[in-house]
């Protein structure tokens, strides 16, 4: 929380933004420790579609950053859609695949248009956890076409440090590392402006690899049998 | 097409226009729903939030958390 206590990310998000949170996943206390935790940050239109992310906490600069990037293309998005809906997501999913080409050197051509769900939610057969709700999908990122050229030593020595779950592959199935930022540009170019319901577990599941929950802390006892009554 | 149109749009052109206008503001209310130990205030619900946001011609911003938000040492 240390970047939203920054008196200029505080200002900005008050100027132009109204802030909720949620929470929507646990973590471990084993023994005394605390194990894992983490925060998603998105950045909404008041219908509740996404226009961007932050996945995992970030520093003030960083925040202020994004926040600031987002202002800026829903101002230019308006300019150019027109009062059209598509063109303005549109918009936006090419603006995410041009940052993530920016600034993580990978390419993807943004998804601007919404295929039909095949996916009937209200069936039978669709999986609902015990309360009822349907689960968040994670949605499946744009294919990467390729890696921008002058950024590819870098990736590939970035790749190579990393486990294979970590990487994005691309059409050839080549592993590509990119951080939380980059993968959530890759996820936006092609789902940007879809329900935050929709993309939420794409990002808290997919991207941070959190499990979604509604208990906020779960506590284990590393030594249950501690502390029992010994039986004769 | 229409659906986007109808909220999306009119929602985000309002927050164009109104940019300027939103400088010249006072300080918003009360908080009444907290600040948590930050410089931002939070509604209660995204929901309130998304309301608020549609009245005041702004954005919405969400974080999802793990973990008690309220609680400094559980979050």
């Amino acid at each position: 929380m240390n970047a939203l206590a920054d008196e200029k990310v505080g200002n900005y998000l008050e100027k132009y933004f109204v802030s909720s949170f949620q929470r929507v996943g646990t973590f471990r206390i084993v023994g005394k420790a605390k194990q894992g935790g983490n925060v998603a940050t998105y950045f909404c239109a008041p219908d509740g579609r996404v226009l961007h992310a932050i996945a995992g906490p970030v520093n003030a600069a960083t925040m202020l950053r994004e926040a600031q990037w987002v202002v800026e293309q829903a101002k230019k998005g308006i300019e150019v859609a027109k009062n059209d809906g598509g063109s303005f997501k549109a918009h936006m999913r090419k603006a995410h695949a041009d940052k993530l080409r920016a600034e993580h050197g990978l390419v993807v051509e943004p998804v601007t248009f919404d295929p039909v769900d095949p996916k009937d939610n209200d069936g039978a057969l669709t999986y609902r956890d015990p309360t009822g709700r349907a689960l968040a999908p994670i949605l499946p990122p744009p294919p990467i076409d390729g890696p921008d050229v002058k950024l590819r030593l870098q990736l590939e020595n970035a790749a190579r440090a990393l486990p294979a779950s970590a990487l994005v592959r691309d059409r050839g199935g080549r592993g590509w590392a990119l951080n939380n930022q980059g993968r959530v540009h890759h996820l936006l170019a092609g789902h940007s402006m879809g329900q935050i319901e929709k993309l939420y577990g794409a990002v808290f599941e997919g991207i941070l690899g959190e499990r979604i929950t509604t208990r906020p802390v779960e506590v284990v006892d590393p030594f249950p049998g501690r502390g029992r009554a010994v039986r004769n | 097409m229409t659906r986007y149109l109808r909220w999306t749009l009119p929602a985000l052109i309002a927050l164009g226009l109104s940019i300027p206008a939103q400088a010249d503001k006072k300080a918003p209310e009360a908080n009444t729903c907290g600040d948590y130990g930050t410089n931002v205030h939070f509604e209660k619900t995204p929901s309130d939030a998304a309301r608020k946001a549609l009245k005041e011609e702004k954005l919405v911003c969400v974080l999802h958390v793990s973990g008690d938000f309220e609680d400094p040492d559980f979050t």
